[in-house]
C-alpha cells in the first residue's frame, strides 16, 4: 500500500460560496456573502460529484479537538462546506452529544484570523523553505504540546527518538493530575472508569466533572441518567461554585485548600457515627480519628451538621462515588472513602486501555509547563516544536516564559491562530483546523470499548496553504530522517496503513465503515485494581494570612483555558455561574465585598507577590469569604480581534506553591490583596436579576415531595 | 345568506372546541417540548448549537450591554430558593436553578393577534411562525410576549457577525435576517420541513424521532425532549400525559402532587407548549 | 348691594363686545395674514431647522438600524409611541371645541375654534409620522393599508395597530373636511379682499360661495352633520389608540379603563394646547377683542373639569391595581411611584392633578402670562403621562429577565423635538395663509349677542357698576 489515490478528495472540491448565495432566502441578500463586494455569483451543478445532491446535507464522522476530551462528532456538509457539528452517536464516549465548545468549532474553522501561510521570522515563506529550515535547525528538538494521543503522538515519539530522545512536554493547566496521581497511588490505576450513572450519590470535591474535568460530555450524559429514576443525589464541596456545584443538591463551601480536611471530617463521621470499617487501612483510620469536626470547623469553616449530612447521604445512598481533584491529598482521601464505602468495583471500575500503547494519550499537566520553563532557562533545550498549547499565555508571570523561550535556539510553532506564543517563535507552520485534517485520537475517558477515533477532513481546506497537523508531523519526521515514512505521500496514506496494522485487517472493505462510524475498534488490556493496602493520608493547613484572600483560577466550560477566547460565540455565551459575557470578573462574597468596600461593577486590583490584575467584581454568595475567584480564559494580549477584553489570573500564580504533591498550578493557594480602584462600570451580563421575583419560573421541589423512584419524566 | 350564517356558527363551534383542545385550528401536528430542569446542568451547549444552526448573529459587548443581543435560547440562572429550605443564608447551599428559555410556541400566543401585518401566525403544526419577509418591525409582538423571547434585529449584524470566510458556515436552510425584522426560536422549523420532505420522499408518515431540534440534539444530559403531541406514541405526548398537564386549561388537576410538570405563565391563558419538569433538591 | 364691589368693565363680563363692526372683524383677521414680522420668519426658520433635525435623525436611524435609538429587547417601544399618543391626544382639542361645543350651542367657541381645528389637523399629521418612524422596516409601511396586493395578503385586522391606521386615517380625513368646509365662507371673504396668488388660491378653494340663503342652509346642515359624525369618531380614535395598550397582556397596560382614560387625557391636553395657542395668537395678532378674557375664563374652567375627570380615571386605575391580585401590575405601579422613573411619575401627578387647581383662581385665569406657562406645564404633565404609560411597564413585566431601565437617546429626542418643529411649521404657514379666526362665525356671535339679553349679565352690570344694562341703553339710544 504505497501510493494511495484519494478518490474522496475529488468530490470534496468545493465551489464554495455559490450555493450559499443561491440558497439564501430572505428579505435581503447581503453582498458580503460573496467573495467580491457587490457581485453575486450563482453556480449550477451541471455535473456534480456523485455524493453531492445540492440541498441535501451529507454527514461525515470526525473527532472534535476543542478540548483534550476528543469526543466523536458528525459534521453536516452542504455543497462542500461543513456547517454544523453534532455528536457522533457511534462514539461510545459522548454518544451523539457535544458541548458548546464543540458547537463553536465551526467558528474557529472559518475564522478570518487564521494563519494562511508559513512564516519565517514573521515573513511569509513557502512550505519548502520553512520545512528545509526546520529540518536543518531542529535536531534534537523537544516537543511542547497540549494533551494528545493517537498516531500524531507516534510521529512525535518517532521524531524524538531519531533526534536523541528529547522530552515531550505536555501542557494542560486544566487537568485531572491530582486525581490521576492519587488513583494510581491507591488503586493502581490512574484513570479508573467512573460510573456516575450507576451511583446513587456523588460527592464532588473540587472536581467540576460537569464542566471541565475529564470528558464533561460523557459525564453529563451519565449525569442525565444519574438523575433519572431512581434519582441520585449530588453533593459538592468547593471554595467557589462551579457548574457541578450549581447543580448540586447540597453545596458546601470550604476554605480554599482545606478540602482534604473536610473529606477527612466526613470520614471521621463515617467511621464514628456510622461504623464504617477502615480496618485494613490503619493510617487512614488514625487520620480520620484525628480529624474531629471541631478541627474541621477551624480549618475549613465547614460545620459538623454539614459533614454529618454528607456522611448520612453517602450511607443512605449506595453505591456512591466520591470524586476529588482539589489537590492530591484530597483525591487520596476520596479514594480511601470510595474503598471504605464499597464503591470500588461498582461505580469505580478498572480502566481498559488499548493494547497499542504508543497511541495512548499523554494527558498534560502544568508541571510540564513549569519544567519546560526551568529546562529552557537552564539552557537544556536547543530547539522546540510547540503545537496545541499557548505556554506564554498560560505560564505565571513569575515563570518568565518569554525569557525562557528566548533561551531556546530555534522555535517552531504549528498553529492555526496567531497567539502570544507563535509571535515568539522563529518558524510558524500554519495548521489546518481540526475540521479539515486527518488524525486518530484515543479518548481519555474511553470506556472498555477499545475505540480509536478517526478525525477526517469534513471539507477541503478553507485556506489553500495550510496543512493538517498530521501532514506537518509527517513532513517534519521525514525531514529529520525517521525511517519508514518515505513511502507515504501524506498523512492520509500513513494513517490508512497504520490503522490497518492497528486493527489487523486489510482495510479495503473496512476503511469505509471505519470512516462512517468515525472509529476503529481494537484490542484492549483489562487491568485490575491494586489488592489494597494502607494509605497514608495527609493534609496541609491552608495558609491564611490576615488581610488576604486566596485566589482561585477557575476553568469554565466555554473559554476553557483561554484557547477559545478568539471565538465570538463562546465569548458571547454567558458564563454558567455569573452570566457575564465578553469580559472577566472576580467573584467575591458579599461580606468580603463589604470589607473591602466594593459594590457591583467596581473595579478592583488583585495583587499577588507576582503581579496584579484589575477587573470588576461579581458579588454573590456562592464563594467562601476568604476566597476570590477569577475565571481563566481572557486577558490575551495577542489573540486577535475578539480576544481583547479581560484579565489573565494565571499570571498571578506562583509555581512554587502549587499542590504539594503534584505541583499542579491550578490548585495553588496564592494569597492576594484586593483593593477597589474607584472605577465602576456595570458588568455586562445576560441577566441582572438573580431572583425569580416570586414567579414560578425555574421551580424546585424538595425530595420529600418527590418520590425518587417515581421517575417524573 | 344561509351559508354565511352557517359559516359563522360553524366557525364559532370550531373555535370553542379548539379552545378546549388547545388551539382554534385543525392541527396536523402539534410540536411541543419538555425540558427536565433536574437534568439541565446549565452548560450552554443548546444555546451555542442554536447560534450555529439558525444563523444567529453575535453582537459584541457594547450591543449586548445595550440588551440588543439575539440569543433565541438563553439559559437563565437563579439563586433564590423559595420552596426549598436553605439552611445557610450566607451561602448558596442548594446550588442554582437553570432555566432554558425560548419561544414557548403558545397555542393562544399573545404575539399573534397584535402584529399589524400578520407576520406571525399559527401554523398547522401548531408552531408560532415568524415570517421575516412580512415583518415591518412594529415590535408589538415583542411587547406582548410575557416570556420576552422575541428578539429584534436592531442592526444589520451580519457584516460583523460573519466576516469572510465565516459566512461560509452559514446554514443555507434559512435566511440571514436584515435589520428591522423580528425573530425568535422556531423549533428549528427548517429541520421540521426537511423531515417532512424526507418522509414524503420516502412515502411514509413522520414518526417520532424524525425531527430533532438543534438544542435537543446537542443537550448532553438529554434534558430536552421534542415531538408531536398529536402522535400518541411519541415520547413527548407520553411525558405530557404522565405529568397530567393538559392543553386548553390553566388549572391543571393532577391526582399526584409529586408530578413535576408545569408550564410557565400558563395562568395568562396563553397555552405555552413547553413543559418544564421541576428541579428536585434533596434537603 | 355689596360694599366691596369691583368696577367691572364690559370686557371683563361679556364674551364679546356686541358693537364690533363687520368690516372691523374682516380687517382684523385679514391683516393678521399679511405682513409677517421679523419674529414670524425667525419662528418659521427655527421650526424648519427643528424639523431638519428630525429628518437627519430619521436618515441616521434608517441607515444604521433602530438600535441607534437605544431601544432593546425589553423596551421595544419608547418615546416614539409616547409622542404618537401625545399628538393624537392634542388633536382632540379641535373636535371638542368645534364639534362638541357646537352641538351644545356654546357660542363662545366661535372666535377660537378655527385655530383649534387647525391644531387638530396638524396634530394628526404630526402623529401620523410616528407609526411610520418607529417601524424597523420603514420602507414597507404601506403594508398596513388594505390594498389588493398580488400576494393576496391583507393586513391583520385583529391588530390594534391596524385599527389605529384606520381610525387615524378616517379621523384625519374627517377633520380636514370639517376644517375646510367650515372655512368656505371665510375663504370667500378672503377671495373678495385679496389680490394676486392669494386671490387665485381662495377663489379655487371657496368653490364659488356667494353667501345666498340656499347655500347657507346647505352649509349649516352639512356642518352639523359632520360635527355629529366627528364626535363619536374622535372618541373612538383615542379609544382605539388606547387599545394599543389595553389589548396587550402586559401588566400596567391591560386595563379596561384605558379608553375613557385616554380620551379624557386627550381632551385635557387639547384644552391646554388651546390655551397656549390662545395666548400666543391673541398677543401676536392683537385679537383682544375676539379672544376675550371671559372666553379664556371659560376654556380654563373646561380644562379644570376635564383635568378632574382625568384625575379621577387615573386614580381608579391605581386603586383597581392596588386592591387587586395581579402582582406584576402592582409591581409596575410601585415601580412607577418609587422606582427609577418615579420623578417623572410624580411630575405627571403634580402637573396633571395638582396644577389644574390653580385654575380655580380667577386671578390666575385672567392672567395671560401665567396661563401661558400653566398650559405648557399641563401639557408637559400629559406628555409625561404618555411616557409613564409606555415605559415602566416595559421596564418590568412578567419575566424578571426583562427587567431593565432604559433612557431614551439623542435619536429619539431629536425625533420628538423635530415633531414640534413640523407642527410649528404647519401651523405657522396656516396662520398666514388661512384665517385663524372664523370671521363669519364671530359676526354671528356678535349678532346674536346683540339680539339676546342675558338677564344675569344685566343684573351684574347694574349691581356693580351702576350703569343701566344694555336693554336700558338700547331703549335709550333707540336701537342699534
Amino acid at each position: 500500500m504505497s501510493k494511495t489515490k484519494i478518490d474522496r478528495r475529488n468530490f470534496l472540491k468545493v465551489l464554495g460560496l455559490g450555493s450559499a448565495g443561491a440558497a439564501l432566502a430572505g428579505c435581503d441578500m447581503p453582498s458580503y456573502v460573496t467573495s467580491d463586494e457587490g457581485k453575486e455569483n450563482i453556480y449550477s451543478y451541471l455535473a456534480p460529484e456523485e455524493y453531492v445532491i445540492p440541498g441535501i446535507g451529507v454527514w461525515y464522522a470526525s473527532t472534535c479537538q476543542q478540548c483534550p476530551a476528543s469526543c466523536g462528532v458528525h459534521g453536516r456538509v452542504r455543497e462542500g462546506r461543513v456547517l454544523k457539528l453534532e455528536g457522533n452517536p457511534d462514539a461510545s464516549v459522548n454518544k451523539g452529544k457535544i458541548c458548546q465548545m464543540g458547537q463553536a468549532a465551526i467558528q474557529g474553522h472559518f475564522h478570518p484570523e487564521r494563519i494562511e501561510n508559513p512564516l519565517i521570522n514573521g515573513q511569509k515563506a513557502t512550505w519548502d523553505e520553512a520545512l528545509a529550515l526546520v529540518a536543518k535547525k531542529s535536531g534534537g528538538a523537544a516537543w511542547l504540546t497540549g494533551a494528545m494521543s493517537g498516531h500524531q503522538r507516534v510521529l512525535i515519539d518517532a521524531h524524538r527518538t531519531a533526534g536523541g530522545n528529547a522530552r515531550h512536554y505536555a501542557v494542560e493547566v486544566v487537568n485531572a493530575r491530582p486525581w490521576e496521581d492519587a488513583s494510581l497511588a491507591t488503586l493502581g490505576d490512574a484513570n479508573p472508569n467512573l460510573h456516575i450513572d450507576k451511583a446513587r450519590a456523588v460527592l464532588a470535591v473540587g472536581a467540576d466533572f460537569l464542566g471541565t474535568w475529564g470528558n464533561p460530555v460523557k459525564s453529563m450524559r451519565d449525569y442525565g441518567n444519574f438523575r433519572s429514576a431512581p434519582r441520585g443525589v449530588l453533593m459538592s464541596i468547593e471554595p467557589a461554585m462551579s457548574m457541578t456545584g450549581a447543580n448540586s443538591d447540597i453545596w458546601v463551601t470550604a476554605r480554599p485548600g482545606s478540602e482534604a480536611a473536610v473529606l477527612m471530617g466526613v470520614g471521621h463521621i463515617l467511621t464514628t457515627k456510622h461504623g464504617v470499617s477502615v480496618a485494613d487501612m490503619p493510617s487512614a483510620a488514625l487520620a480520620f480519628a484525628d480529624m474531629t469536626p471541631t478541627k474541621v470547623l477551624g480549618l475549613s469553616d465547614v460545620k459538623e451538621e454539614q459533614l454529618a449530612k454528607i456522611a448520612d447521604t453517602l450511607m443512605a445512598n449506595s453505591p456512591s462515588l466520591i470524586l476529588a481533584n482539589a489537590n492530591h491529598d484530597t483525591a487520596k482521601v476520596a479514594q480511601v472513602l470510595n474503598m471504605m464505602l464499597g464503591n470500588v468495583g461498582q461505580t469505580l471500575t478498572p480502566s481498559a486501555a488499548i493494547t497499542a500503547e504508543a497511541l495512548l494519550p499523554v494527558t498534560g499537566s502544568s508541571k510540564d509547563l513549569v519544567e519546560f520553563a526551568m529546562d529552557a532557562k537552564a539552557g537544556k533545550i536547543s530547539s522546540v516544536f510547540i503545537s496545541g498549547t499557548n505556554p506564554v499565555f498560560l505560564a505565571p508571570s513569575k515563570l518568565d516564559m518569554a525569557g525562557a523561550l528566548a533561551k531556546v535556539g530555534f522555535k517552531v510553532a504549528i498553529a492555526d491562530f496567531h497567539d502570544e506564543t507563535t509571535t515568539a517563535c522563529d518558524v510558524v507552520l500554519p495548521a489546518s483546523s481540526a475540521l479539515e485534517a486527518w488524525g486518530t485520537h484515543v479518548p481519555v475517558d474511553g470506556s472498555d470499548a477499545g475505540e480509536v477515533y478517526i478525525q477526517q477532513p469534513l471539507m477541503e481546506n478553507v485556506h489553500a496553504n495550510t496543512r493538517g497537523l498530521g501532514d506537518i508531523l509527517l513532513a517534519v519526521a521525514k525531514g529529520a530522517g525517521v525511517d519508514g515514512l518515505a513511502e507515504f505521500e501524506d498523512y492520509y496514506g500513513y494513517l490508512r496503513t497504520a490503522v490497518s496494522a492497528l486493527i489487523g485487517s486489510d482495510l479495503e472493505g473496512d476503511w469505509n465503515s471505519i470512516l462512517q462510524k468515525g472509529k476503529a475498534v481494537t484490542a484492549v488490556n483489562h487491568s485490575n485494581f491494586n489488592a489494597g493496602g494502607d494509605v497514608a493520608l495527609g493534609f496541609s493547613e491552608p495558609a491564611a494570612k490576615a488581610g488576604t484572600l486566596t485566589l482561585i483560577t477557575s476553568a469554565r466550560q466555554g473559554l476553557f483555558d483561554g484557547r477559545h477566547a478568539n471565538l465570538p460565540w463562546l465569548q458571547e455565551a454567558p458564563d454558567q455561574i455569573s452570566k457575564a459575557v465578553w469580559d472577566s470578573w472576580a467573584e467575591i462574597h458579599p461580606k468580603t465585598a463589604a470589607k473591602i468596600g466594593a459594590k457591583d461593577g467596581d473595579y478592583i486590583t488583585i495583587t499577588s507577590a507576582n503581579g496584579s490584575i484589575t477587573t470588576r467584581v461579581f458579588i454573590y454568595k456562592g464563594i467562601h469569604q476568604d476566597a476570590i475567584s477569577v475565571p481563566m480564559g481572557r486577558g490575551h494580549t495577542n489573540y486577535g480581534l475578539y480576544a481583547k477584553n479581560g484579565v489573565n489570573p494565571l499570571s498571578l500564580l506562583d509555581a512554587s506553591s502549587g499542590d504539594r504533591q503534584t505541583t499542579e498550578l491550578l490548585n495553588s493557594g496564592v494569597s492576594v490583596t484586593v483593593k477597589p480602584t474607584g472605577d465602576n462600570r456595570h458588568l455586562v451580563r445576560l441577566m441582572d436579576v438573580d431572583s425569580q421575583h416570586g414567579r414560578k419560573l425555574a421551580a424546585t421541589i424538595t425530595a420529600d415531595q418527590f418520590d425518587r423512584n417515581q421517575g417524573g419524566a | 345568506m344561509p351559508s354565511l350564517l352557517g359559516n359563522v356558527f360553524k366557525g364559532w363551534s370550531d373555535y370553542s372546541k379548539g379552545i378546549e383542545q388547545g388551539g382554534n385550528q385543525k392541527y396536523e401536528h402539534m410540536f411541543s417540548m419538555s425540558i427536565d430542569l433536574d437534568k439541565c446542568t446549565g452548560c450552554n451547549a443548546c444555546s451555542t448549537a442554536c447560534y450555529a444552526e439558525n444563523n444567529l448573529a453575535w453582537v459584541g459587548e457594547y450591543k449586548f450591554a445595550s440588551r440588543q443581543s439575539m440569543h433565541w435560547m438563553r439559559i437563565e440562572r437563579y439563586f433564590d430558593e423559595p420552596d426549598v429550605g436553605s439552611s445557610d443564608p450566607e451561602s448558596l447551599d442548594r446550588g442554582a436553578s437553570f432555566l432554558p428559555m425560548m419561544c414557548q410556541q403558545c397555542n393562544a400566543a399573545p404575539c399573534e393577534p397584535v402584529c399589524p401585518v400578520a407576520a406571525t401566525y399559527h401554523t398547522v403544526d401548531a408552531l408560532n411562525a415568524q415570517v421575516y419577509n412580512r415583518c415591518i418591525g412594529s415590535r408589538y409582538c415583542a411587547n406582548n410576549c410575557p416570556f420576552r423571547v422575541r428578539y429584534f434585529n436592531f442592526y444589520d449584524n451580519a457584516p460583523t457577525a460573519w466576516p469572510a470566510p465565516m459566512d461560509q458556515g452559514l446554514n443555507p436552510d434559512l435566511s440571514v435576517r436584515s435589520k428591522g425584522v423580528m425573530e425568535k426560536c422556531t423549533f428549528c422549523i427548517q429541520r421540521i420541513r426537511g423531515a417532512n420532505e424526507t418522509a414524503k420522499r420516502e412515502g411514509r408518515e413522520l414518526k417520532d424521532g424524525d425531527i430533532v431540534t438543534a438544542c435537543q440534539q446537542t443537550c448532553p444530559t438529554s434534558a430536552i425532549v421534542f415531538g408531536d403531541l398529536l402522535d400518541k406514541t411519541s415520547e413527548i405526548s407520553k411525558i405530557w400525559k404522565r405529568q397530567q398537564v393538559k392543553l386548553g386549561t390553566y388549572k391543571q388537576e393532577k391526582e399526584n402532587k409529586d408530578l413535576r410538570g408545569y408550564r410557565i405563565f400558563e395562568e395568562l391563558n396563553i397555552e405555552p407548549k413547553v413543559l418544564y419538569l421541576e428541579r428536585v433538591r434533596e434537603v | 348691594m355689596s360694599e366691596n364691589h369691583q368696577h367691572l368693565t364690559n370686557e371683563q363680563v361679556k364674551d364679546i363686545d356686541e358693537n364690533i363692526a363687520w368690516a372691523k372683524i374682516n380687517n382684523d383677521v385679514l391683516n393678521s395674514m399679511k405682513n409677517p414680522r421679523k419674529g414670524y420668519w425667525v419662528a418659521l426658520v427655527l421650526s424648519a431647522l427643528l424639523f431638519g433635525v428630525m429628518i437627519y435623525a430619521e436618515v441616521y436611524q434608517y441607515r444604521n438600524g433602530m438600535g441607534e435609538t437605544l431601544l432593546n429587547t425589553s423596551h421595544m417601544w419608547d418615546l416614539y409611541i409616547s409622542s404618537f399618543v401625545f399628538w393624537i391626544g392634542m388633536s382632540h382639542s379641535g373636535t371638542l371645541l368645534s364639534a362638541i361645543l357646537h352641538l351644545v350651542h356654546a357660542d363662545w367657541r366661535k372666535p377660537i375654534y378655527r385655530f383649534a381645528e387647525a391644531m387638530t389637523t396638524f396634530s394628526l399629521l404630526t402623529a401620523g409620522l410616528f407609526p411610520v418612524i418607529h417601524l424597523g422596516r420603514v420602507w414597507n409601511f404601506y403594508w398596513v393599508m388594505p390594498y389588493m396586493s398580488d400576494r393576496g395578503i391583507w393586513p391583520n385586522f385583529r391588530s390594534p395597530l391596524i385599527w389605529d391606521a384606520f381610525a387615524i386615517t378616517s379621523y384625519l380625513t374627517s377633520s380636514v373636511l370639517f376644517l375646510y368646509i367650515g372655512m368656505i365662507p371665510d375663504l370667500a371673504i378672503c377671495r373678495d379682499n385679496t389680490t394676486g396668488w392669494r386671490k387665485t388660491l381662495y377663489t379655487f378653494l371657496s368653490l364659488g360661495w356667494r353667501g345666498d340663503d340656499r347655500q347657507w342652509r346647505h352649509f349649516r346642515f352639512t356642518y352639523l352633520m359632520i360635527a355629529c359624525f366627528l364626535i363619536p369618531l374622535a372618541v373612538s380614535v383615542h379609544s382605539i389608540v388606547s387599545m394599543d395598550f389595553a389589548m396587550a397582556i402586559m401588566p400596567g397596560w391591560h386595563v379596561t379603563t384605558f379608553p375613557p382614560y385616554f380620551v379624557a387625557g386627550a381632551l385635557y391636553s387639547g384644552c391646554a394646547a388651546i390655551i397656549t395657542l390662545f395666548v400666543l395668537l391673541r398677543y401676536f395678532f392683537k385679537f383682544e377683542e375676539y379672544m376675550t378674557m371671559p372666553i379664556l375664563d371659560k376654556v380654563c374652567k373646561l380644562t379644570f373639569v376635564i383635568a378632574m375627570v382625568w384625575t379621577y380615571l387615573n386614580l381608579i386605575e391605581f386603586s383597581a391595581v392596588w386592591y387587586g391580585h395581579d402582582i406584576p401590575s402592582k409591581e409596575v405601579l410601585i415601580a412607577k411611584a418609587t422606582g427609577p422613573y418615579s420623578i417623572f411619575f410624580w411630575g405627571m401627578m403634580f402637573f396633571g392633578s395638582v396644577l389644574p387647581f390653580s385654575l380655580l383662581s380667577k386671578a390666575v385665569r385672567r392672567n395671560m402670562k401665567i396661563m401661558f406657562f400653566i398650559s405648557i406645564f399641563l401639557n408637559v404633565g400629559m406628555f409625561l403621562e404618555r411616557w409613564m404609560i409606555v415605559t415602566p411597564t416595559l421596564s418590568m413585566g412578567y419575566h424578571p429577565q426583562g427587567f431593565n431601565v432604559m433612557w431614551p437617546g439623542w435619536v429619539e429626542w431629536a425625533m420628538v423635538g423635530g415633531s414640534f418643529g413640523w407642527f410649528g411649521l404647519l401651523f405657522l404657514v396656516f396662520v398666514k395663509v388661512f384665517p385663524c379666526v372664523s370671521m363669519y362665525e364671530v359676526k354671528e356671535m356678535v349678532y346674536h349677542r346683540k339680539r339676546t339679553t342675558y338677564a344675569d349679565v344685566d343684573e351684574m352690570m347694574e349691581l356693580h357698576s351702576g350703569v343701566p344694562g344694555p336693554e336700558a341703553q338700547t331703549q335709550q339710544s333707540g336701537g342699534a
